[in-house]
């Protein structure tokens, strides 16, 4: 029943990033659509399907950004699963619980990335990359979580 | 098995996700060459993507569009408002140009007249057919006198009418009740220049003088001791035939009577002949 919905929430997410929004870009930092939705997603339908989505979206960006293959798809199926754990410990209808997730999913996406980065010798300090990129872009999403969040569709389902 | 399997269900699945991600990076790595699953997904989403960049870059361009004529718009009000403005601030300008103008030629032949002056200011007009008249805020406080003069730097307006302790009514050259002496510049016909109802001037000189002709200036006379002699009456527009006694010409009064603002009251009687202080007139 649900598996129409789950491929709609890959094919669309992925799709969302890769063409509206950058257009949302603001002094270069632009959200990570797909750990949003993972998020969203895993606190309602619990860590296998977070897993799961997280792992497809992810394979999806590897392929569209053309980076090492597996690399999101990895941090984004280990995202999903914790962020399908949290209901065991947070309450769902506390609106701080999904923003904060985000923001938390986001820094902790861009740490595994660049600990498996590692692997492949990536340049760039994690320092750098954590002020520059990773800690906008949470923010970022932070906030894209909460107008989300205040969608009446999304917050009957929470 | 399967029941370990399924007892943890949840933490195999994460295995799993594990295991392909690593997978996947580890075969990469060992065959770069052989990206078959990147070329799929690819081959699906490269046409989709292609759809969506289109729309985006029209619903862009139609965005950029609207943006534009907004900005437009509002450059257009802007522009609009400040030329309204800047009109408003011209014709402010005229106005005190025109003003200063008037001035300034006032109190040259204020100077020229080498007489006692009291300028003042039109605050009224009265400009029905029986009378004309003008209310200027100069009265019997400022030391003017009933039947005084009133003149501009072309010629007469008329004289103080009606005393009042801070202003002062002018009855017009043109009014029907007004009559002064005047005189042909270029004959020196003497006559009488009356009002005429509908704001014109008439010339009645005796029938004898024949020599009036169109465009001939009338002067003040003199005769009769309030006017000052020399002060420009009017031009002979139409020379009437002459009747009985008299020989009538209409005239075109010299002062433009419908848009005087400032004026000079000049003392009643004993000016001599300020002629010279209209010469140029």
């Amino acid at each position: 029943m649900k598996l129409p919905l789950y491929f709609l929430a890959v094919g669309g997410g992925t799709l969302i990033q890769s063409t509206v929004v950058p257009v949302l870009g603001f002094w270069g930092v632009v959200p990570d659509f797909p750990v949003v939705l993972v998020v969203l997603l895993a606190l309602r339908r619990g860590p296998e399907v977070g897993c799961v989505i997280g792992f497809a979206l992810g394979l999806a960006q590897d392929v569209i950004a053309g980076g090492p293959l597996g690399l999101q798809a990895l941090s984004k199926g280990v995202i999903g699963f914790v962020a399908g754990e949290l209901p065991r410990w947070c309450l769902l209808s506390n609106p701080l619980v999904p923003v904060t997730a985000a923001v938390v999913a986001t820094v902790a996406d861009g740490a595994l990335r660049f600990a498996v980065l590692q692997l492949f010798h990536y340049p760039a300090a994690f320092g750098e990359l954590l002020g520059s990129v990773i800690l906008p872009q949470a923010a970022y999403n932070g906030v894209l979580a909460a107008v989300l969040v205040a969608l009446p569709a999304v917050r009957v389902r929470a | 098995m399967l029941e370990l399997w399924v007892r943890y269900r949840k933490y195999s699945r994460l295995l799993l996700v594990l295991l392909a991600s690593f997978s996947l990076l580890t075969l990469q790595q060992a065959r770069p060459e052989g990206q078959w699953l990147t070329e799929a997904v690819a081959a699906v989403t490269a046409p989709v993507q292609a759809g969506f960049a289109r729309i985006h870059r029209r619903a862009l361009g139609l965005w950029t569009t609207y943006l534009e004529w907004k900005a437009l718009r509002a450059d257009a009000e802007r522009l609009r408002a400040e030329v309204t403005a800047l009109r408003f601030r011209q014709l402010r300008q005229d106005e005190l140009d025109a003003e200063n103008e008037r001035l300034r030629a006032l109190l040259a032949l204020r100077e020229r007249l080498a007489v006692r002056t009291i300028g003042a200011e039109v605050v009224a007009r009265e400009w029905n057919g029986f009378t004309r008249g003008l209310t200027i805020n100069r009265g019997r406080t400022d030391g003017l006198e009933r039947l005084a003069p009133v003149i501009v730097t072309r010629g007469v307006v008329g004289r103080v009418m009606e005393l009042r302790r801070e202003s002062a009514v002018i009855q017009l050259v043109t009014d029907p009740a007004s009559s002064i002496g005047g005189v042909v510049n270029r004959t020196r016909a003497q006559g009488l220049v009356e009002g005429v109802a509908g704001g014109r001037l008439r010339l009645k000189v005796a029938a004898r003088e024949e020599g009036v002709t169109v465009g001939d200036l009338v002067f003040t006379s003199g005769i009769g001791g309030l006017f000052p002699k020399g002060l420009p009456l009017g031009r002979i527009v139409r020379v009437h035939p002459p009747t009985n006694l008299f020989r009538i010409a209409d005239l075109e009064p010299a002062v433009d009577l419908a848009t005087v603002e400032e004026v000079l009251i000049l003392p009643r009687g004993g000016a001599g002949d300020l002629g010279d202080a209209f010469s140029g007139a």
